[in-house]
């Protein structure tokens, strides 16, 4: 009814390999996009900059992971360090008088060297040993900007980031930082998008399942991991260095430490891996839902009047945050996407899957 | 009916305080954006206890100019991200003044602070160059920068070797990482200035493994031990000392060292041990004596007493008093509504304000946003924290040295 569809069913290979298979996704997409772009005048800025610029930002950083564990298969728990590579060495080079767009460009190819040059020793191992491996990537990085004030800016280890320009446009506008995180969030998007009926990402998903069978089919399953690392490690060195430039202002190591990374991996396994709404949402649940949660718990217990103490106060939305996650898991463990794929997959043939029963 | 009793009060008295047909005045607001559920939590319960506290003491004393104050208490998880949230939603609810306590939610916060143009307290957090008042217009670290009060330490030791350090031996144990790197510039250069050796000692988070570190101690054998440690790791020096031979009373620690963790020592064990602070410790120091008889004699604290007998409660009532101090000079001076810019003219004129004996007199400038940076040493004797020196500030030249060359990196 509301898909008007019974069912997808492909008569050529056209149809089969477009991005929306249904029509009204692609409806549903359009709107989003008209939802987005319009977002500077219709959401209040306490919002648009405090929940949806990270949102969009940290979406676009938790696809390029999820590019890598859910299509690729290889479990990366680093990923923070290759944003922090990216985030210093674009500001490093909009500080030397580099462009911004070109100093993103650097950013990102500095943060792809790095996280491949990793991924080259990290791809004799695989699994759980790999996971190490880039663990340990992470806490090198971690211990390399400690311990580097000249990367660091200082014996404060804060090094300031200069004005975002674009195309010779000074940004300092809440709409301009939204625009900059709305374009790259959709430039990413659009990849991952097409990612899924390219040959690339076959071959992605060809090595995920099993490495040696997609050797004998011919998918040199070395080469393609490496290039899935060198690709996710530039969308993370962009989004860590939009990160800074437009939400943070400045770069500390406190911002790429070994529990952010933890957290980006949480955001793509609640999201769910290989799914690319599912990240939306799993970013929503881990970045913004603590925050949200606390505004609630804050507010109920002034309006009630509640003499809570604060800690308890800042303690039970964690409680509450954390069961959230479980019960989810517990729901789907595939993840928030796989949850709105059941809800979509119902209502594609409802009510004529009634009839069926 | 809370608030229309407030509101009605509030009517009632901007009525006899204002003329007729002025607006009413919004009232005084301190954003509290702490971290209460992640790493700081050794001692942000006990400061947001203590600024709750002052609150209710200030409005029971009818308010600052006739207005209730209202302090707002908000986790940020030291999420830099959740920090900005509650920085942008509290700013909207017009408070103008902020307080983090925690050292990368303050260094997210200070650019937007900058621009927005309110003001951000930053005790004992965030970027130490940030006492120079004439790069950072609107940040007030009001307190010691960890570079004077390592340097204060220096100046103790001096005068416990009679003004000679020549072939004296200093340890410094530390945290590797920035906050625990940040003195080290500064001790070298009085070591080539004082002519004492200096001895570094690195502890890798989260502290718990000091077992090479302190074995190496006992080889090279420094008079001194100066260290920039938090909470638990205290601790574990302690008992890494003991099994060392190394008495305790070399140690002089970093302010961060509460009753928590002497009474993790061991209150006996910890005889002789000294710390580094801005603050009265111990529990007689005249404003923590009337928050016992105005507020917890009556049933009416903020959280549970055993948080008062702390010294970061000692700390969080040092703090609020400056911030509570400037407000009501701001009334003052300026009237009402009080703004930003009328609470950065208030605060810059606190002169030797030590709160009744809560700190160290501190004189807030224009160019020094930190008060002068006093700090003297205290030793536990069993029982209590007893002074061992004046309030002292040492070698500020020095100290300045370092602010402006690294202030003057900002905002190139």
């Amino acid at each position: 009814m509301f898909y008007r569809l019974s069912g997808v069913h492909h008569a050529d290979y056209v149809s089969d390999s477009r991005i929306y298979k249904v029509p009204a996704d692609r409806n549903l997409a359009v709107f989003i996009l008209v939802i987005g772009l319009a977002a500077p005048f219709i959401i209040p800025s306490l919002y648009l900059n405090s929940y949806i610029l990270p949102w969009l930002i940290w979406s676009a950083a938790a696809l390029g992971l999820n590019l890598v564990t859910g299509w690729a298969g290889q479990l990366h728990l680093g990923y923070a360090a290759v944003m922090a590579v990216g985030a210093y060495s674009a500001i490093h080079a909009a500080r030397f008088g580099v462009p911004w767009e070109f100093a993103l460009i650097i950013g990102g190819l500095a943060s792809s060297v790095i996280g491949s040059l990793f991924a080259f020793a990290a791809l004799r191992v695989k699994g759980l040993y790999l996971a190490l491996t880039t663990l340990a990537m992470q806490f090198v990085m971690d211990w390399v900007l400690t311990h580097s004030p000249a990367i660091t800016g200082g014996s404060h280890a804060s090094l300031q980031s200069p004005t975002l320009a674009l195309l010779g446009q000074p940004i300092t506008s809440d709409a301009g930082y939204y625009y900059v995180a709305f374009g790259w969030c959709l430039m990413v998007t659009i990849f991952m998008l097409n990612l899924k009926r390219s040959a690339l990402g076959r071959a992605l998903v060809a090595v995920r399942e099993k490495d040696y069978a997609a050797a004998i089919l011919g998918v040199n399953s070395f080469y393609y991991k490496i290039l899935a690392f060198a690709t996710s490690s530039f969308i993370a060195g962009v989004s860590g260095a939009l990160l800074v430039a437009a939400f943070f202002f400045l770069a500390a190591p406190e911002q790429f430490s070994v529990a952010v990374s933890i957290q980006v991996l949480a955001m793509v396994i609640v999201g769910g891996l290989g799914s690319i709404i599912g990240t939306y949402f799993g970013v929503a649940l881990i970045l913004l839902v603590p925050g949200i949660v606390n505004g609630i718990f804050a507010t109920t217990s002034a309006n009630l009047g509640l003499q809570v103490d604060v800690e308890t106060l800042a303690h039970m939305p964690n409680a509450v945050y954390g069961a959230l996650i479980v019960i989810i898991l517990l729901i789907e463990p595939l993840g928030l996407g796989k949850l709105y794929g059941n809800i979509r997959d119902y209502l594609m043939i409802w009510p004529f899957d009634q009839f069926r029963k | 009916m809370k608030g229309l009793n407030r509101f009605l009060g509030g009517l009632a008295v901007a009525g006899g305080l204002l003329s007729a047909g002025a607006a009413l005045a919004e009232p005084f607001k301190v954003g509290v954006c702490y971290d209460l559920s992640k790493a700081y939590t050794f001692a942000t319960p006990q400061v947001a206890q203590a600024a709750q506290d002052l609150g209710k003491l200030v409005n029971m004393r009818g308010g600052i100019g006739g207005e209730p104050v209202e302090v707002i208490v908000r986790d940020h998880g030291n999420e830099p991200q959740r920090g900005i949230e509650c920085y942008s939603r509290l700013r909207r609810e017009g408070v103008f003044v902020f307080d983090t306590l925690s050292t990368p939610v303050s260094l997210a916060i200070l650019p937007r602070a900058m621009e927005d143009q309110v003001i951000l307290m930053q005790s004992l957090v965030g970027r130490g160059d940030a006492v120079d008042g004439t790069v950072f217009d609107w940040v007030y670290p009001v307190g010691p920068t960890y570079w004077g009060q390592a340097a204060n330490n220096i100046a103790y030791i001096k005068q416990l070797h009679d003004g000679d350090l020549s072939g004296v031996k200093v340890g410094f144990v530390y945290f590797d990482y920035p906050f625990g790197q940040e003195p080290i510039e500064i001790l070298q250069t009085l070591a080539k200035k004082e002519g004492f050796e200096l001895l570094l000692y690195p502890v890798p988070l989260p502290g718990s493994d000091q077992a090479g570190v302190w074995s190496k101690m006992r080889r090279d054998n420094p008079d001194h031990i100066i260290s920039w440690m938090l909470g638990g790791a205290h601790v574990v020096a302690a008992k890494e000392m003991a099994r060392n031979r190394i008495p305790i009373d070399k140690y002089i620690s970093v302010n961060w060292l509460n009753e928590v963790d002497i009474g993790n020592i061991g209150k006996e064990a910890a005889k002789g041990l000294k710390r580094g602070t801005n603050v009265v410790g111990g529990l007689d120091a005249p404003l923590r004596q009337v928050m016992m008889a105005e507020l917890y004699d009556k049933g009416q604290g903020s959280g549970p007493i055993v948080n008062t007998e702390d010294v970061f409660y000692n700390t969080g009532l040092a703090m609020y008093s400056i911030i509570f101090e400037a407000a009501s000079r701001a009334a003052e001076q300026g009237g009402l509504p009080i703004t930003p810019q009328s609470f950065k003219a208030a605060l810059e004129t606190l002169v030797d304000y030590d709160a009744n004996g809560m700190m160290a007199p501190i004189t807030v400038t224009a160019e020094d946003h930190g008060g002068g940076g006093k700090t003297r040493i205290e030793m536990w004797d069993g029982e209590t924290w007893v002074p061992q020196t004046d309030w002292i500030a040492a070698y500020t030249d020095v100290v300045w040295e370092v602010v402006r060359e690294s202030s003057s990196k900002y905002g190139q």
